[in-house]
């Protein structure tokens, strides 16, 4: 969708028309799920959170302020939503955001296309080298490659700054080139 | 990270020269960045953790059955209509009570337009699209303005709050409080006044179709009789004939929202869309069946483009289009 596009379509929800809404809602309801589920871990609470989640979102439509970056702004206030409900799912335990997201955002091999650029090894070893790298790494990897989310989008999304997301990026990467050297060496030891 | 120049890096992944190396997509930039790395050899780290960075991860897309988007789609809107119905109708009420703070969209659909009318070289401003062009403009007064192709806009140099309007458009009003100044837009078939609000206007079939989501308009139609709208009312008047409907309606009308190059239908004929299509590229439309004209179209078309959008609705209704010059001749995809 163009970002013209969606701004329009955000004008015209923000102005009560349903059909608008029904756009916006098939347009990034893929999205926002499979990052829910990332998130949670949970098919059941990512549904009914995103669900109750647009219908917040169309009731309290005329609170909403200036939004400047409509798909930004869904996976920022999305993602707050869905760490409060789990919050709330798990009232009895002392989890903070951090360990909650530090529990799931795990990978999975279905998610991995079998084409990789920059490493080129097994979809089952680059995998064990993502989920090896910490939460936050893999949330903003995850934000960046499969949500297409800018440097600044991230950093709002995951209120952090834009030196960190930065930082986050490099470290990450940094230390999956150094793996991926060592586990390609160890593969012609070998053989 | 030692070796890492951060700021050097940070510029290199946002750097279009950069990337376009990193894809292998441009051969000045191979050339380019291929010689600053051999004169550059102390950065080689930098610039292969920005290319990993570029390259990234790749994720394959996973699909979410429509089926199941759609069963979410109604039952968020079920509860919408639970919870909004009953206040919806009050603020509008309200609202439209209050003609100075107006909201209002209208949608417009009149008549094949018979003739230009009369420009004024010197005192009048014209812009025109031609097919397929969306241009947005600002009138001196602050109004906006998206122009669909095939269209034309014109006013008096000395009042730009009073338009001629053939085609299509869509005005953003800029309300004038101090003066209460009204805003004019006249088509072959009526005339339109308002304050400030934003509205949609069709001057393209042989009726004009006027739907009012808030707010309040007035409408002076072409026999002389004038009159005021309401929320969730649509008003059909059509000078050739004469005929006038006035009514209520569900606010899920099915209009297209083009101005920002996507058609939205909402079960709409195919023979509808195609007759927008025809409009906005000056084509003609066979039918090889009756019945296909009366398929469904639900969605977003893109319509900057003319192939891509015949492609879209191609697919959407599951028909095969071709071209020949002017002349689209649709038929069952078989």
């Amino acid at each position: 969708m163009e970002i013209s596009t969606e701004k329009s379509l955000w004008y015209l929800f923000i102005e009560g028309d349903l059909n608008a809404f029904s756009c916006l809602f098939k347009h990034f309801y893929p999205m926002l799920y499979n990052y829910g589920l990332k998130i949670s871990g949970n098919t059941e609470l990512t549904e009914d959170s995103l669900q109750s989640f647009f219908v917040y979102l169309h009731e309290h439509r005329h609170t909403i302020g200036k939004v400047s970056n409509i798909k930004a702004y869904l996976f920022i206030s999305y993602r707050r939503n869905l760490l409060n409900n789990l919050k709330k799912e798990r009232k009895y335990t002392t989890y903070n955001d951090s360990s909650i997201l530090e529990s799931n955002f795990s990978l999975s091999i279905e998610e991995l296309s079998t084409k990789q650029e920059t490493f080129k090894l097994k979809s089952a070893i680059l995998l064990k080298l993502l989920n090896s790298l910490s939460a936050r790494e893999r949330e903003a990897i995850y934000l960046k490659y499969y949500s297409n989310l800018n440097t600044k989008e991230i950093a709002e999304v995951m209120d952090i700054t834009y030196q960190s997301v930065l930082n986050t990026l490099q470290k990450a990467f940094i230390r999956l080139r150094s793996k991926s050297e060592s586990s390609l060496i160890q593969n012609i030891l070998n053989s | 990270m030692k070796n890492i120049d951060q700021q050097f890096l940070d510029n290199l992944i946002k750097d279009q020269s950069f990337i376009n190396w990193v894809k292998k997509s441009n051969r000045n930039d191979i050339q380019y960045w291929n010689s600053w790395i051999s004169k550059n050899p102390e950065q080689i780290e930098t610039i292969e953790l920005a290319k990993s960075i570029v390259l990234g991860i790749r994720f394959k897309e996973t699909v979410i059955d429509e089926k199941k988007i759609d069963k979410e789609l109604q039952k968020a809107l079920s509860s919408i209509h639970l919870k909004s119905k009953p206040t919806k109708s009050i603020y509008n009420y309200k609202k439209a009570l209050l003609p100075y703070s107006i909201a209002a969209t209208i949608l417009i659909i009149i008549g094949l337009f018979l003739g230009l009318q009369q420009y004024n070289t010197n005192t009048t401003t014209v812009h025109k699209t031609s097919y397929g062009e969306i241009i947005n403009l600002t009138l001196p007064d602050g109004t906006s303005v998206v122009l669909n192709g095939n269209s034309t806009i014109s006013y008096d140099k000395e009042n730009s709050r009073d338009i001629n309007l053939i085609g299509e458009a869509y005005f953003k009003v800029k309300p004038i409080p101090s003066t209460k100044a009204k805003f004019w837009v006249t088509t072959n078939d009526l005339k339109i006044e308002v304050y400030g609000t934003q509205f949609h206007v069709n001057t393209r079939d042989e009726k004009t179709d006027v739907v009012l989501d808030e707010g309040s308009i007035h409408l002076v139609l072409d026999n002389g009789i004038s009159t005021k709208m309401i929320p969730g009312e649509f008003v059909s008047f059509s000078k050739s004939t004469e005929n006038i409907t006035h009514k209520k309606v569900n606010l899920q009308v099915p209009y297209s929202l083009w101005r920002d190059g996507t058609y939205i239908f909402n079960n709409l004929t195919l023979k509808e869309v195609m007759k927008n299509m025809e409009y906005t590229y000056g084509i003609s439309t066979n039918f090889e069946t009756k019945e296909l004209e009366q398929k469904l179209i639900s969605g977003g078309i893109p319509n900057k483009n003319l192939k891509i959008c015949l492609a879209a609705i191609e697919k959407s209704a599951n028909v095969n289009i071709i071209q020949t010059n002017n002349t689209l001749t649709i038929t069952n995809n078989n």
